[in-house]
């Protein structure tokens, strides 16, 4: 029986495009990529952190949903020939987390590590996401404390600074809203529903679920949480509502950390959000990240993550933060950033019989920090024609001797004798 | 400063939205006489943008509009991430499973065929049941499927429940009520906190009723 496949998809190729979240970069569009790659690493290496690279798939094993809060469905999966399963690297700091715990085992801690790479997320058709995503940043494990946590936000502020002025950089803590949750009388299914809430400041379903409960100073607390974002006024409003010493000592620190850094000039860029609440995932302290103008998603994410080292069984506190660099290049292009591909400044013609002195020539050209391109024209009026075509301002014609001029005005400008 | 963006769901909610803007001092007059124009300013402190109620959330999520309004059932078809800070006590229905009436749609183990025009909201719902069910996307009267007897019973939006009864269909369960959501762009929330904070307290204030989830 013939049967009508409607979508047709069995029949048709896909070799010319690629697949969805996915695309090229072309020229200007990876200078500019390349551009804030040096710009985020040069920060980076100068204040002391060094390059790693992990491979582009890893066990999936590796990011635990349980621990690393990526969701297996939005995992690339494959198999390798002994049917264990493979993923498409969707995070960074889990399989760094892994190399730390496994060939850094014995190294001097704390470790400085940075890296520039890519993630792979499955995300939804048709919503304009990217699945392939370059992210920039650092790991630096084996420290905690207060020391430890500015380090790493000076590196992320001044690594964004080196890219762009205009960000907020917003600082939470992921303690505090378990502090308080640990006083309700409430059960699992309910603390996540409230967590829920919180993340998404939904204000008037957070207030119907609380007033079943008895009114408590946790509860009221809990009330306020998802409003207590904005400036330094957020530590005076949210002190009194610290019903244990734990939270009243989290906040403290919290505003410890917002007066060092105001310290440090960047009172103005500074934000908290209390309701900081993200699901499952491996932060354990203080938690941060920065927004743009004109820029839907945060640019940058980071945090303390103390406990995830002992996953990998090497227990061990540590804080990162990865900077999405496709973000900041949409941002540096939206705000007229845009660097101009280089043309060469001569183009190498050898005359017939003269092919290889033509190509010992364009190398004496790039060994002396020219540019040049060698003609593939047989001929060398061609050459000249593609020279003009290409904006290329100046022709060498190697014969017998060297001819170099200046397209504009047939001046000659060099050359050498053979 | 440009102006807060607003998108808004065209037609009921619109007409909702603006009539709780015109309540609490915004000239809405460009709205109301827009043409065929689908960006309008609103005083100069607000833009108002009309979309389809799935665009809404998109427009939102992108962060190209800072705030939205959109029905909560779009939410829970489409929704992704962004804040839902306020519920507007307008566009007032609910979610409700419905069969042809009489059948029992419980009863029996063989597995139902479910026909909406919000496969993720059946799917959630029949997943919190632990049950299996074959669910087939319909774009139009969803009442017509089971009538058809392509599917046991629907999954849709139920107002007064006219349309349900007068083709012989009724209420087996009701999943959710649902009204109109004011959502914000994480980001705008961050960078343009007063602004938006002043907008929320003052559609709070002056939206009428308690209305809650």
């Amino acid at each position: 029986m013939f049967i009508w496949a409607a979508n047709g998809e069995s029949m048709r190729t896909y070799n010319k495009v690629t697949p969805e979240g996915t695309k090229d970069l072309l020229f200007e569009e990876c200078l500019i990529h390349r551009a804030v790659e040096r710009k985020l690493t040069a920060v980076f290496a100068a204040r002391g952190f060094h390059e790693v690279v992990t491979p582009g798939m890893e066990f999936m094993d590796v990011f635990d949903p349980e621990v690393s809060g990526i969701a297996p469905e939005i995992m690339y999966k494959m198999s390798d020939r002994r049917g264990r399963l493979i993923v498409m690297r969707p995070d960074s700091t889990m399989p760094i987390a892994r190399l730390a715990a496994t060939r850094l085992q014995k190294e001097e801690k704390p470790l400085r590590l940075y890296y520039t790479q890519r993630i792979y997320r499955n995300h939804p058709n048709l919503t304009g996401r990217s699945d392939e995503v370059l992210q920039a940043g650092v790991e630096l494990l084996g420290a905690g404390g207060k020391r430890a946590d500015l380090e790493a936000i000076c590196t992320a502020v001044e690594s964004l600074l080196s890219c762009t002025p205009d960000f907020r950089l917003e600082l939470g803590h992921a303690g505090f809203f378990r502090a308080i949750a640990d006083g309700l009388p409430i059960t699992a299914d309910q603390r996540e529903e409230i967590r829920s809430l919180i993340e998404s400041k939904n204000y008037a379903a957070l207030e119907s679920l609380l007033d079943g409960l008895e009114r408590t100073p946790a509860v009221e607390a809990m009330r306020r949480l998802p409003r207590l974002f904005g400036g330094e006024e957020v530590f005076a409003q949210a002190a009194p509502l610290c019903g244990s010493e734990e939270a009243a000592a989290m906040l403290e620190y919290l505003h410890s950390l917002y007066k060092s850094l105001s310290a440090l000039g960047l009172g103005n860029r500074l934000m908290v959000d209390l309701g900081l609440v993200q699901r499952n995932d491996y932060y354990t302290g203080v938690v941060f990240s920065a927004y743009a103008q004109d820029c839907g998603d945060a640019i940058l994410l980071g945090g303390r993550y103390d406990n995830l080292l002992g996953r990998f069984d090497l227990p061990m506190p540590a804080i990162g933060f990865s900077v999405n660099v496709d973000a900041v290049v949409k941002l540096l292009a939206e705000q007229g950033y845009a660097p101009e591909c280089s043309r060469p400044e001569v183009l190498v013609y050898g005359c017939p019989g003269h092919e290889v002195k033509a190509l010992l020539y364009a190398s004496g050209v790039t060994s002396q920090g020219g540019s040049c391109e060698t003609s593939v024209f047989e001929t060398e009026e061609e050459s000249i024609e593609y020279a003009r075509r290409r904006g290329i301002p100046n022709v060498a014609i190697v014969g017998q001797s060297v001819k170099e001029y200046s397209l504009a005005d047939n001046t000659e400008i060099g050359g050498d004798q053979a | 400063m440009k102006p807060l963006r607003i998108a808004l769901t065209k037609g009921r909610l619109e007409k909702d939205t603006v009539a709780l803007l015109d309540r609490i001092g915004y000239d809405c007059e460009a709205v109301r006489n827009k043409g065929r124009r689908l960006i309008l300013p609103v005083g100069d402190r607000l833009e108002v943008v009309l979309a389809k109620a799935a665009d809404v959330i998109t427009y939102v999520e992108h962060g190209v509009c800072d705030m939205g309004v959109v029905g909560k059932d779009t939410i829970m078809e489409h929704g992704t991430s962004f804040y839902e800070v306020l519920d507007l006590g307008f566009g007032r229905c609910r979610f409700a499973l419905a069969a042809p009436k009489g059948s029992d749609f419980w009863s029996g183990y063989s597995s139902r065929t479910i026909a909406t025009k919000y496969p993720a909201v059946a799917r959630a719902f029949f997943e919190s049941r632990g049950m299996d069910v074959d669910i087939i996307k319909i774009e139009g009267s969803v009442e017509l499927a089971p009538l058809l007897g392509l599917s046991d019973a629907i999954v849709d939006i139920v107002e007064t429940g006219t349309t349900l009864r007068e083709n012989g269909l009724e209420i087996v369960e009701e999943v959710c009520p649902i009204s109109a959501r004011l959502i914000v762009n994480v980001a705008s929330m961050k960078l343009r906190k007063n602004e938006i904070e002043s907008l929320i307290a003052q559609m709070e204030r002056e939206k009428g009723g308690t209305a809650r989830d």
